[in-house]
């Protein structure tokens, strides 16, 4: 009974600590940063720079592709295999049905959930986009010169997690399934716990990073 | 005590802590954002022209991607700023600085940088590495590490009012001297509503536009003037990001423009001095700095869209453009020296499909005066020429006189056969030929 017990541990206290952690952490980061302060701008502004910076939230990473022929050209991977990652990871964090009861326990409400299919194929684009990104991160020389073990794990875990989501969909059953679902649930709340504590903050610092960026293209009046 | 920046060639731990309590006090809640958001995907590498002549070259040097070049800056960050870090620290694991590092910070912040922002656009977070690499300068020269070169014109700026030496006796004399070649009345020292400020560059290697923008002024019949006390545009305080050089050299302009009684200030073709008059000069004197400021460009097309300025001759029969970064794409003129250029030239190509797209000139920032940096700057113009052998056109206009110097120089080094034009000399001749 040991393998039910530990994914009644991990199920239970150990996601519920993960999400307070999670919440508390992330809180904590954002709010730091803001308390740092600016000093205040006196140039006149040539543009408007509050309209910029939520233009530019709202679609700068879609006006990346602006330069793409020549980024494309040398970081062909980044682009398509950092695409698919980020939909099937977050594709499946979401709205994969196995997940809906999660969501229910955490937000109250269930999420509307994709066909099985569908989950299936996002699933399998993710690891593999991963696995090619993680490669890519080995023998890319600038990529190598800015990766370190902060990425490495992060992806490991990652791609643990959707292994095992994976494993235990469709390739186990009896004992090994509660193990394999239990690993599931252990990398994920590992995941949710780093989180806070490493580069995968990233979505957060976005919002801020870009909105000074879009401030500044109003403050210069240019449009890009 | 003199006003002054320091080359040092040894450094001790006395300039390591100086650097880096520079670095720890320059951080806010943008540049702590621009930190925290670099997620490691090094696409700025392929926007960098250092990274991208090198890749020419047939050869890649990592070293030279953005984002690396704000890690030192990012671990001083992290080590007073999170917890992990401050708990790093406390348990003595945190950043080790040896004097080969701040070596290091000297040639990826003044060598491999001119701070022309394209980085940034590429950055799907948008992170605004030229801030952070002036944090790494500012630190740098704090310590008193400025690259000799660089070091030698700033304070030559400070100590006779140019870079170039350019004191007011010699500002009067080139005066005299444009004034008679070119056969054009140049005012100075009058009130006026306009302040025309040139850069030594100009006025010593580049004199024909001081010139040209003497008769354009002539031409529209506007109040000018030039200052004896504000002779100078240019500001190497931005390069070395010396605040109090910075101030210095603003303050002589502040007293030059008051004294005149000026109203516009129409800064040069120069990147730097556009960017420390237009959007630094409010900061440091916010409640004496009321002029307006435009860039010779920004100015022209505002007389051509009050009807003031007609263009309709054709000077010159194709040609394509060089944006100067801190003018264009850190300072919002780009349609306006292309809307003059389609006025007076037959054909203009433009050499990139959206504006803001250009390639640095690979010799802003203080590059083009840092010898040490040549190899460097040699290898970003492959990465601009690139740009101009696929328009196919060999006359270049430019408007920054120290793009121009640093595109003569690469051109002439790699002998290739570019002409490159100041966009106020082609003005003031299609006036002429009006």
């Amino acid at each position: 009974m040991i393998d039910v017990k530990a994914y009644d541990f991990v199920r239970g206290p150990l996601l519920e600590f993960a999400l307070y952690f999670f919440f508390a952490g992330m809180t904590y980061r954002f709010v730091r940063v803001i308390f740092l302060g600016l000093p205040k701008d006196y140039a006149k502004p040539k543009g408007n720079p509050l309209a910029k910076a939520v233009e530019k939230i709202a679609l700068k990473p879609t006006q990346g592709w602006r330069f793409f022929i020549e980024v494309f050209a040398h970081r062909g991977i980044q682009y398509v295999g950092g695409f698919l990652f980020h939909l099937g990871f977050l594709g499946l964090t979401f709205f994969v049905p196995q997940h809906a009861f999660l969501w229910k326990e955490i937000i109250g409400f269930e999420l509307p959930y994709m066909p099985q299919l569908v989950a299936d194929i996002l699933a399998y684009s993710a690891l593999l986009s991963l696995f090619a990104l993680t490669v890519h991160r080995v023998f890319n020389p600038v990529l190598k010169l800015l990766t370190g073990k902060d990425e490495y794990f992060a992806n490991f875990l990652i791609g643990t997690i959707i292994f095992t989501g994976l494993l235990a969909m469709r390739w186990s059953g009896g004992g090994v399934y509660v193990w394999i679902i239990t690993l599931h649930m252990l990398s994920g709340a590992i995941l949710i716990i780093y989180i806070p504590m490493s580069r995968l903050s990233h979505f957060v610092y976005y919002f801020l990073s870009v909105f000074f960026y879009g401030w500044n293209v109003g403050k210069r009046g240019v449009s890009f | 005590m003199t006003l002054r920046v320091e080359h040092k060639e040894q450094i001790t731990q006395e300039e390591i802590e100086t650097f880096y309590e520079v670095c720890k006090s320059s951080i806010n809640t943008e540049v702590a954002s621009y930190l925290e958001a670099c997620v490691r995907c090094g696409l700025c590498a392929e926007a960098c022209l250092f990274y991208m002549g090198e890749n020419i070259s047939g050869k890649i040097d990592p070293s030279l991607t953005p984002a690396y070049k704000a890690d030192l800056l990012r671990d001083i960050y992290k080590e007073n700023y999170t917890l992990w870090g401050r708990l790093k620290k406390a348990l003595g694991l945190g950043v080790k600085i040896e004097p080969k590092d701040l070596k290091e910070q000297v040639r990826l912040a003044f060598y491999t940088c001119t701070m022309c922002d394209r980085c940034t656009k590429v950055c799907p977070m948008g992170i605004d590495t030229p801030r952070l690499v002036a944090i790494l300068r500012s630190a740098l020269t704090s310590a008193g590490l400025v690259p000799e070169d660089l070091a030698e014109a700033t304070n030559t700026a400070v100590e006779k009012g140019s870079p170039l030496g350019v004191d007011v006796p010699t500002f009067l004399s080139r005066i005299d001297f444009i004034s008679d070649e070119w056969e054009v009345e140049i005012p100075v020292d009058k009130k006026a509503d306009y302040l025309y400020i040139p850069s030594s560059i100009e006025l010593m290697k580049y004199p024909s536009s001081v010139a040209s923008t003497a008769k354009v002024l002539n031409h529209l019949g506007v109040s000018w003037t030039l200052s004896t006390k504000a002779h100078e545009a240019t500001n190497f305080g931005l390069f070395t990001q010396s605040k109090e050089v910075v101030k210095e050299l603003l303050r002589r302009i502040l007293v030059g423009a008051k004294e005149l009684g000026i109203r516009t200030i129409i800064a040069p073709e120069c990147g730097h001095a556009y960017q420390s008059m237009r959007f630094v000069a409010p900061n440091v004197f916010p409640e004496e700095w009321s002029f307006e400021v435009l860039n010779v460009v920004e100015f022209l097309y505002k007389m051509l869209e009050e009807g003031k300025l007609k263009l309709g001759r054709k000077v010159i029969e194709e040609i394509t453009l060089h944006d100067s970064c801190q003018i264009g794409r850190r300072g919002g003129v780009l349609k306006e020296p292309r809307e003059i250029l389609k006025l007076i030239a037959g054909e203009f190509k433009d050499s990139v499909e959206f504006p803001e797209k250009n390639i640095c000139c690979g010799g802003g920032g203080g590059v083009v005066v840092e010898h040490d940096a040549d190899y460097h700057r040699q290898k970003a113009f492959l990465a601009k020429a690139e740009l101009f052998d696929k328009v196919g056109v060999k006359s270049v206009a430019c408007y920054c006189a120290n793009c121009m110097l640093a595109l003569d120089r690469g051109s002439r080094e790699l002998n290739r056969d570019y002409r490159f034009v100041s966009l106020i000399d082609l003005v003031a001749e299609a006036i002429e030929e009006e």
